[in-house]
């Protein structure tokens, strides 16, 4: 397929088909589009800074490595969602091999960096944000992963069933239902927490 | 009262804290929601949750993340020549000019070995020989000549006239 057909797809895998045929910058391109996305989702899939990043250097690197054989039959992000998925689930399931379930019942990791902001909170005020985001991230962490996996691109990459359903390898009334469970979970988990 | 929503209410209510929903079926469905007991906590429980979820910051990208994916792709694109020669390209000077020296006395050694080998240079060696043993058979000739004339002359033979 040549670089005019694929722009009928998506300008990213447009993009990729000229990484294939050796334009280093169109790679650079891509890496700047989606480095944060890929990251944070890794991030609050496995919940470790070093890790993510970790294994977004491996996804892009599995991204660049595999550019002479890259044929854009879907979007391009559900190509790149589904290594990154592929990637953190199964880092995750040797994690969990490795150290059981402990994990979840850990103290805070990696919390992101607290925020300065012009009007300083009190020290409560970030103690009682901390405590939430505690809350937040172990209530994710508690779903199972491939409802985690499609609560994490539904909510923060806004992607549709249908994506979402072709990077977890499922039908879209099984993403439905894999989210809807996940959702209802994280209501009851996470009702109470009024907005404030 | 009977919910006409309720078979398609997680996908509804989901969707509207989403903000999927265009601005005439959320508006229906705000006015739904005002008289539905059995939507209302749902939806609320969903608006808590999509702001729960939206205040779980991810920590900033490390500023080396691009260089240190690219130092991978370099390292995983180098020729069999760049492999050979990379631990070299960072050694100072002071240690690269003796081995550089090194390895340029062991190549011409190599060369000269094999330019001295065994087939070619016999022959012509042969040849060598050939010439001087000629030469000093000639001289050996002209000596005896001389000396059987020297003799003839002393003795009177009629040969050496």
């Amino acid at each position: 397929m040549g670089v005019a057909a694929a722009a009928t797809l998506d300008y990213d895998a447009e993009l990729m088909l000229r990484v294939k045929e050796g334009d280093g910058t169109s790679f650079g391109v891509l890496l700047e589009k989606h480095r944060a996305s890929v990251i944070h989702f890794v991030y609050r899939l496995v919940q470790e800074q070093a890790v993510a990043e970790e294994l977004a250097q491996e996804v892009f690197l599995r991204v660049y490595r595999s550019r002479s054989s890259y044929a854009p039959t879907a979007k391009f992000k559900t190509w790149l969602f589904r290594i990154a998925t592929h990637l953190a689930l199964n880092w995750l399931r040797d994690e969990r091999h490795a150290r059981g379930q402990e994990r979840l019942d850990d103290g805070p990791a990696d919390l992101p960096a607290r925020q300065i902001s012009d009007r300083r909170p009190s020290v409560e005020q970030e103690m009682v944000r901390e405590v939430k985001r505690e809350e937040i991230r172990r209530a994710v962490a508690a779903l199972p992963e491939k409802q985690r996996a499609a609560v994490l691109m539904h909510k923060y990459e806004e992607m549709e069933y249908t994506q979402i359903a072709k990077v977890l390898g499922c039908s879209d009334s099984a993403v439905k239902s894999l989210l809807f469970r996940a959702y209802e979970t994280l209501r009851a988990r996470l009702a109470h927490m009024e907005a404030t | 009262m009977n919910c006409p929503i309720e078979d398609r209410r997680p996908a509804i209510l989901v969707a509207y804290a989403a903000g999927e929903l265009d601005r005439e079926t959320a508006s229906a469905l705000e006015r739904h929601l005002a008289d539905c007991a059995a939507c209302r906590p749902v939806a609320a429980g969903q608006a808590a949750v999509w702001k729960a979820l939206d205040a779980w910051e991810a920590p900033p990208v490390s500023p080396d993340f691009d260089g240190r994916l690219y130092r991978r792709i370099d390292e995983g694109a180098l020729s069999w020549w760049e492999f050979l020669t990379r631990p070299f390209r960072t050694m100072p000077l002071s240690q690269a000019l003796p081995l550089t020296a090194v390895a340029g006395l062991l190549l011409i050694a190599g060369l000269l070995l094999h330019r001295t080998g065994p087939t070619a240079p016999v022959a012509s060696q042969h040849e060598v020989v050939r010439a001087n043993q000629v030469e000093s058979t000639l001289d050996d000739l002209d000596l005896l000549r001389q000396l059987s004339t020297a003799d003839s002359a002393e003795s009177g033979h009629p040969d050496a006239m």
